[in-house]
């Protein structure tokens, strides 16, 4: 028996939810509009911080409320976004990189605003916000099963991610918002004949995936001992990564390679540890291994272009 | 009251000016003209800093016999031994100098070359993506490598012109230096983007398949791009920790590559006088940040953070207002591009 196992397994389950809920509405996100978003980032940590802003300052104390409003002030940046600046762009005919470009820079703009944000509300309460304790909620049952006791945030990511999957399953396969939404996802052009008001449907994509990935940070906030404005920027190699093995446009790959990540991530580096003795703050490492063997050995061609230049003869002339 | 040192803020914006523009105009060449989204610019960056600081501090401790073993650089000790030592030979300087320009070229070439396998055959997001955390997991290893002072970094690196007595003057020297290797990349960039390699680069960024159709084999392209470039970023490191005298792996943050980035937005895809102007505008707007600003006395928010925040904008107002730049691209100078025109404008019939 391997020493720290039963906390790695553990660690699996709570992370595979977590990568779950952050990576699906980054492949939505992208198979409906075609953007890259690098400021999906912005959005793990927006929620959380209104959920640790709601508990700072005002008090309080419910799960529920904070990702109903996390939803909803995330899901407004998300659409704010696109309407001013990736629907201009797009209007204008840029190519996938410049569009990746500016999502860069939102993302950059809005991790140091929220770094202001925290320094104005620590001059007016006191509290430090740049690095947040864990929050423990009242409307979250703490159970267990079978002798084996249930964290809070593993409940809440339970419950978090199985609504998330069923509500988007729902939605996409039975309702007729669903079926416009996979309509612009194949073909914005044709959907956009046959009556689809597709710049409507884009926006509510967006309101969703911003919602969504800010109810996974509202979770967080009751899984990390301590919440930094850098909280999703540390996940967004392990996040992509999980996208990238579904190729940015399958749900059920990215499910797979949520699996996949958080497997590699918790009992690999336990195993590693033990046996080799790599430290284990080295698992990115691990993570960025999968990346770029997912990239050589199964090209990924769908995302922004790129040409299969695996499939090029060896040694043809340049 | 305001207090104003006009020559040592012109030294400091200039000397800053030169080591961004070395960086923004290997980037301009490499996503500027051949189009590789490459968002790891940080990693050259930080692999060249890194090197010529461990070789600086390792071999002016090893060459006056101290045993890096029982006091490595990063000690106190060792950081007291460096200060005492660094300035006795003039010549070892500047042979140090040379010798960390050298392995920060090739190191960081050789890491851009070798990266280019796995990545630049796919699509721009892969290659942009896969970069830009190759720049986190170089931070995470300098963080916890323990012969290069993990989280501390190294400090007191001996400046090649530590020897000249007169502060000033040792400020200018450096500048001297770091303005003329500016004029050496600006050159050999000049060069290659007008060479027949510049032109495929050109075709290459703004059709792959027709590049790809005429026989040219990209990748390759591509790789040697990354390789001239990020080994330019390398020596920009190299003037960073010489300039600083100290480095430590929380400069290395995604944020600089972006800032590199603003500038060529800013200054011009694909045109180089432009990042040369992308580069002076924002490394002035920072120097003036950093210069007025503790006057003014703004505690609530910090300038750093302001910063950042401009950049970001700038870069996201630039793509939407003007996505050509202050400088936008020109035709290239060929003899025959000279040809049609005067035919085109019946000078030469």
């Amino acid at each position: 028996m391997i020493p720290g196992l039963s906390q790695a397994l553990s660690n699996f389950i709570q992370y595979s939810l977590f990568y779950l809920i952050f990576a699906l509405p980054l492949t939505l996100s992208y198979r409906t509009t075609k953007v890259i978003n690098f400021a999906h980032a912005n959005f793990i940590t927006y929620g959380a911080y209104v959920a640790i802003f709601l508990h700072g300052t005002l008090g309080f104390n419910s799960m529920w409320l904070a990702a109903a409003l996390a939803f909803l002030i995330t899901g407004g940046i998300a659409v704010l976004n696109n309407v001013t600046v990736f629907t201009p762009l797009q209007r204008r005919g840029s190519t996938p990189a410049i569009l990746m470009i500016s999502s860069m820079g939102l993302w950059i703009a809005y991790k140091y605003l929220l770094y202001m944000l925290t320094d104005v509300m620590h001059f007016y309460t006191g509290r430090n916000f740049v690095s947040y304790g864990r929050i423990t909620y009242s409307d979250v049952p703490r159970t267990s099963i079978m002798g084996f006791e249930i964290s809070q945030a593993l409940a809440a990511c339970i419950i978090a991610a199985t609504l998330i999957v069923l509500a988007l399953y729902l939605m996409l396969e039975k309702t007729k918002v669903g079926r416009a939404m996979r309509a612009v996802a194949d073909n914005p052009s044709l959907a956009e004949i046959t009556g689809i008001p597709r710049s409507l449907i884009v926006n509510l994509a967006w309101f969703i995936c911003g919602g969504i990935t800010a109810v996974g940070g509202v979770v967080w906030t009751s899984f990390s001992g301590a919440v930094t404005p850098e909280a999703g920027d540390s996940m967004v190699l392990q996040v992509f990564t999980v996208g990238f093995i579904g190729g940015l446009v399958s749900l059920l790959r990215t499910g797979v390679g949520a699996l996949l990540i958080a497997s590699i991530e918790n009992i690999g580096i336990a195993l590693l540890n033990s046996y080799l003795g790599i430290p284990t703050s080295f698992k990115p490492f691990l993570t960025f291994a999968t990346l770029i063997a997912t990239l050589i050995l199964f090209p990924p061609l769908g995302a922004g272009g790129g040409l299969p230049y695996r499939f090029l003869r060896r040694g043809s002339k340049q | 009251m305001i207090s104003f040192d006009i020559v040592g803020f012109l030294i400091s914006w200039l000397t800053l000016f030169g080591i961004y523009s070395i960086l923004s105009i290997s980037l301009n060449m490499e996503s500027g003209v051949s189009g590789i989204t490459n968002f790891g610019k940080v990693v050259f960056y930080g692999v060249g800093a890194y090197i010529s600081a461990a070789i600086t501090t390792y071999l002016i401790l090893i060459l006056n016999g101290v045993n890096v073993a029982e006091t490595p650089p990063y000690s106190i000790s060792g950081i007291i031994l460096l200060s005492q030592l660094a300035n006795k030979a003039p010549l070892l300087n500047i042979g140090l100098l040379l010798l960390s320009l050298i392995m920060a070229f090739a190191v960081s070439g050789l890491l851009g070359y070798v990266l280019t396998y796995p990545i630049l055959r796919v699509g721009p997001a892969f290659v942009g993506f896969t970069l830009l955390s190759s720049g986190e997991l170089m931070r995470i290893f300098l963080l916890h490598y323990e012969p290069v002072g993990a989280s501390k970094g190294l400090m007191a690196i001996p400046t090649p012109f530590g020897w000249i007595p007169d502060s000033r003057a040792r400020d200018a020297a450096f500048l001297g230096m770091v303005l003329g290797f500016l004029a050496l990349t600006y050159l050999v960039s000049d060069r290659l983007v007008n060479s027949p390699l510049g032109r495929t680069l050109k075709a290459v960024r703004d059709d792959e398949i027709a590049a790809l159709c005429l026989g040219k084999h990209v990748p390759r392209i591509k790789a040697t791009m990354l390789f001239i470039g990020s080994g330019f970023a390398g020596v920009a490191g190299v003037f960073l920790s010489y300039y600083l005298t100290s480095v430590n792996p929380n400069m290395f943050v995604p944020a600089v590559t972006f800032n590199v980035w603003a500038m060529i937005i800013l200054g011009g895809f694909g045109n180089l006088k432009g990042s040369l102007l992308g580069a002076a505008i924002i490394t002035l707007v920072d120097r003036v940040l950093t210069f007025v600003t503790p006057q003014l006395g703004v505690t609530v928010i910090s300038p750093d953070y302001l910063r950042w925040v401009i950049v970001g904008l700038l870069i996201v107002v630039v793509l939407l207002v003007n996505p050509r730049g202050l400088l936008p691209e020109k035709p290239v100078k060929t003899p025959a591009v000279e040809e049609v025109r005067k035919v085109l404008t019946g000078e030469g019939g």
